[in-house]
């Protein structure tokens, strides 16, 4: 059996099997994550709302169904991975994602990856990794042969969303299970237009969207194993809302993403292994009708992996995770094919001495002639005698981010002649965790982290006034996050509270090619602080929500001398549970976003909502 | 007893937070905003181009007597931004065009006061305005197969000229002949000004940004070259026979000549090509060495002032911040510097 420190850790996550376990590669202790279970993720609309309500990571947004991009400890949207199953989606042609694009009704839990910790997640790491997973079956006796969830919601601003979620548990060893999924906003709200004459109130033009989708699995259980099958197929065609300063511009974007996903788990008395193969395509279609331009884009992943855990007695395991990756592009902005092979080979040992737990890794990469076999991380985790409850632990890592298929090649001015960008990230923490059994409980965590990011690309004209990209600059980030969870049961009184905050300081420390007035300055974009919380009283199936975020300014000049103000927004909702016989419940909720009608910028002229609402309604069978 | 007190707390944060001042969208900190005063002399007009899509165009305001500078007039004076990429001004008849390209706009604006006065819209992407008459103006695009006419009695569209370029840049007028640069077929065009009409096409070198008349009345047409397509090339125009009577032609393919400027005797000719290079209008060779070295400064945009022939170079820096503007006299002696705005593209000398 292994030790209790390691079991404790595998708890959450780890699937139980009837009779048997599969281990996933859960993240030690010793570095920093955030969890969001199914209970969060489902009561957001996407990840970008997921993410912005329950982390303290920044989650920049154009507006309502538009674009929005997340960052990690004052680094940038590109050295965000994110993983669907483990397996990375970022797109290889700017190495990032939309985060508006993954609405909540396709996964089940989401983790984050801090700092260091990334680095088992894979290379580009730089700030931290998204996670979003889909259940693997239980396939236990208990599981309800048939289920289905019918899920709808309507909104201000013409929003209006159905999925209807299917899934079949036969003979305990088949799982079945279907997602469909559409939705459509209008996004026409009103807003005071201060950047025109005289101030005039506006209705935004050009912000409907529609998306549509849907994802299905098999799985089968083959003594110790499971074999599944995942598709995913998403479908978005959405305006782009010009910014205030500027008349409509008329631009369309059209996203495609096909992800195929086979995996097989298993394990014997000693080993845990997954293969996985996974095949993913995305096309973008960009359309300006007000200039006559047309943007097609279309990249594909193809990924191969194949990731083991060795007990090697119970209190140290062995892991490796090999990945074969094929990297293709075809796009209006490069000339030609482009594509490449991504090979990584991670390892790592982790060994258990009653109250300190050691990690050590290491990530071994071969990216078309980048080559980089020595890209470590260290942990270490020491639970204190007198106080079990409590943690410390420190964390070290290098991680490196290799130029995408834009800066290396787009035309003109992509740059073959990039390195890859360099993080050093630690940091030490304290996390302390009461007694779950009882009435009170309080979880409590403070990290201070500090990173250099060496090599800093940046895309800026050239001396042809073509903006090109280079590595131009080295990059201090230095903070504190801390999270403070409190729950209370009163007999049919049920209260808590999880608040966040992050302190992060992000300069440039040193300028390749010029000294000017961005040395020492805060980066653009990146608010010093941040703080939400979110607060819940329940009273048997009643519950009440608040959740109250605010940022700090953002510098949008490197010199730091413009920037955009503060902002604090409170949403609220109010949700009932209703049992109406066995197994079929209804769950109403009523959500009030942006409840003090704040009027606010996230991204400079962006205008965003004012006070809205959103009904929703959960039908399960 | 611990909840009550840890929401107290959050509670009177929350309360702080909603007592500030009410502040929306951008605001600069730093900016040196004095009061604009009517009327007073000599003032020196900085455009500032701002970042694509950052909307945070402006206007600096500089008297080089009094040595006091504006920033963020237009803002100022009417209390909403200028716009998305403020591209060029010119004034005529007491009034400022300011060519605002990504907002697909021109502000009319009183040139003492900085208010608007009207605010010419639906242009596609506006890059100059060239004024032919006291009701009529010319205005060249990039994104569009147009060059807009504009009726400058009520500030509207009032027609086009159909190019098979789509994008136009600097212009000029000469007796009753407009000259335009099409950057897209490397041609200068000739324009009818009376009948609005194109009479004909000068093949020039690749990408002709820039055009300046010296006093001889001959044009001089400044062509980059692309992006490593061609030599950039310097050439001299006579608008007289429509011949090219000299092209000087650069060494490296590389360079990027640009900012094609006169001084006031229409006499000497100054350019930036990472550094500021001068030569003479009768001169037939390009110079070999720079003017004015950029010391690693990013030299981005050059005025000359023709009441002073004092040279304003601006430095734009890493295109994301404040730029500065460097004055140097005519005999290249730094005369001082101060901050403009973000991507200082341009400069007006008002009498």
């Amino acid at each position: 059996m292994l030790t209790s420190k390691l079991l404790a850790q595998e708890k959450i996550d780890t699937i139980n099997f009837k009779a048997f376990t599969v281990v996933d590669y859960a993240v030690s202790d010793n570095y920093t994550t955030t969890k969001m279970d199914s209970a969060a993720v489902a009561s957001s609309e996407n990840l970008a709302d997921l993410l912005q309500h329950q982390s303290n990571v920044f989650v920049k947004t154009y507006g309502a169904g538009s674009l929005a991009s997340v960052s990690f400890r004052g680094t940038g949207a590109s050295h965000t991975r994110v993983l669907w199953n483990d397996v990375e989606i970022n797109s290889p042609m700017n190495g990032q994602i939309d985060f508006s694009l993954y609405p909540s009704f396709f996964f089940n839990s989401a983790e984050l990856h801090h700092g260091a910790s990334g680095l088992i997640d894979g290379n580009g790491a730089l700030g931290g990794s998204v996670l979003i997973n889909n259940f693997t079956p239980s396939y236990s006796s208990t599981a309800k042969p048939f289920s289905l969830s019918y899920h709808s919601s309507i909104g201000s601003f013409g929003k209006k969303t159905n999925g209807i979620k299917i899934a079949f548990n036969q003979k305990k060893d088949w799982f079945l299970e279907t997602h469909l999924y559409h939705s459509r906003a209008e996004n026409d709200f009103t807003f005071k237009n201060i950047s025109q004459k005289n101030h005039p109130e506006e209705k935004l033009e050009n912000g409907n969207y529609f998306q549509y989708g849907f994802q299905q699995a098999i799985y089968k259980k083959i003594k110790n194993n499971t074999l599944g099958l995942r598709f995913w197929y998403f479908n978005s065609d959405r305006n782009l809302a010009s910014s205030m300063v500027v008349e409509d511009h008329q631009e369309n974007q059209k996203d495609e993403s096909f992800r195929t996903l086979l995996e097989w788990k298993g394990f014997t008395k000693k080993w845990s292994y997954k293969f996985s193969s996974s095949f993913i395509k995305d096309n973008l279609v960009y359309e300006n009708k007000s200039i006559d331009l047309i943007s097609n884009n279309q990249s594909m992943l193809f990924t191969n992996e194949l990731n083991s855990k060795y007990f090697i007695n119970n209190s140290s395991l062995f892991i490796n995770k090999f990945k074969v990756r094929y990297e293709y592009a075809l796009a209006d902005g490069v000339t030609g094919v482009k594509n490449r092979l991504n090979n990584t080979w991670l390892t790592g040992y982790t060994k258990n001495f009653k109250t300190l737990e050691v990690t050590v890794f290491n990530r071994m990469t071969i990216v078309d002639e980048y080559q980089n076999l020595f890209a470590p991380s260290v942990s270490a985790g020491y639970t204190l005698p007198k106080i079990k409850t409590l943690l410390l632990k420190a964390s070290w890592g290098i991680n490196y981010n290799y130029p995408t298929f834009n800066d290396l090649y787009w035309n003109p001015g992509g740059n073959p002649d990039l390195m890859p960008e360099k993080a050093t990230m630690s940091e030490i923490g304290l996390k302390y965790r009461s007694e779950q059994t009882k009435k009170f409980q309080m979880n409590a965590e403070v990290n201070c982290f500090y990173s250099l990011v060496d090599n800093w690309i940046m895309w800026q004209p050239s001396s042809s006034s073509i903006w090109s990209p280079t590595n131009l600059k080295k990059v201090e980030n230095k903070g504190i996050e801390t999270s403070l969870s409190l729950s209370k049961k009163m007999n049919q009184l049920q209260f808590s509270f999880k608040g966040k905050y992050a302190y992060t300081k992000s300069t440039n420390i040193e300028l390749y090619q010029q000294i000017n007035e961005s040395l020492n300055k805060q980066l653009i974009y990146v608010p010093e602080h941040q703080f939400n919380y979110t607060m819940e009283i329940g009273i048997k199936n009643t519950q009440f929500i608040y959740n109250y975020r605010f940022t700090s300014l953002r510098y949008i000049s490197t010199d730091n001398n413009w920037y955009l103000p503060a902002n604090f927004i409170s949403d609220i909702a109010l949700s009932q549970k209703i049992n109406i016989s066995g197994n079929t419940k209804l769950h109403l909720s009523f959500r009030v976003n942006n409840l003090f009608n704040q009027t606010y910028q996230s991204i400079a002229w962006r205008p965003m909502p004012l006070r809205n609402y959103l009904f929703n309604l959960i039908f399960q069978l | 007893m611990r909840l009550l007190f840890g929401y107290s707390i959050l509670s009177l944060l929350l309360i702080l937070f909603s007592c500030k001042k009410e502040e929306v969208g951008p605001q600069c900190k730093n900016c040196i905003e004095n009061p604009i005063i009517p009327n007073s002399d000599n003032k020196i007009l900085i455009i500032n181009e701002g970042n694509f899509g950052f909307g945070n165009a402006s206007i600096s305001l500089y008297n080089p007597t009094s040595n006091i500078l504006n920033n963020n007039v237009f803002q100022q004076a009417n209390n909403y931004p200028l716009g998305d990429v403020a591209q060029s001004a010119v004034l005529f008849e007491n009034k400022l065009y300011i060519v605002v390209n990504n907002s697909g706009k021109i502000e009319v604006v009183n040139k003492d006061t900085y208010t608007s006065i009207a605010t010419i819209t639906s242009l596609i992407s506006p890059r100059h305005i060239l004024p032919i008459n006291s009701s009529k103006a010319y205005v060249s695009n990039i994104f569009s197969n147009q060059i807009q006419i504009l009726n400058l009695s009520n500030n509207s569209i009032s027609g086009s000229i159909t190019t098979a370029s789509n994008w136009t840049e600097e212009m000029l007028l000469f007796n009753d002949t407009a000259y335009v640069c099409d950057m897209k077929n490397n041609n200068l065009l000739l324009i009818n000004t009376t009948n609005d009409q194109l009479i004909d096409s000068v093949k020039m070198g690749v990408q002709p940004n820039s055009i300046v008349i010296d006093k001889n009345n001959k044009f001089w047409i400044l062509c980059d070259g692309g992006f490593n397509t061609d030599f950039p090339k310097l050439i001299k125009f006579n608008p007289q026979t429509r011949n090219i009577e000299q092209t000087l032609i650069f060494t490296d393919m590389n360079s990027s000549p640009s900012d094609l400027s006169i001084d006031g005797n229409k006499e000497n000719l100054y350019f930036i090509n990472h550094h500021v290079y001068k030569i003479n209008c009768t001169d037939n060779i390009l110079p070999t060495s720079n003017w004015l070295s950029n010391n690693s400064q990013v030299f981005y945009s050059i005025g000359i002032d023709p009441y002073s022939n004092n040279i304003y170079i601006s430095d734009a820096k890493d295109f994301v911040q404040n730029s500065s503007i460097l004055r140097y006299s005519k005999n290249g002696l730094l005369l001082g510097s101060f901050q403009a705005g973000i991507i200082s593209g341009g400069f007006l000398f008002l009498p």
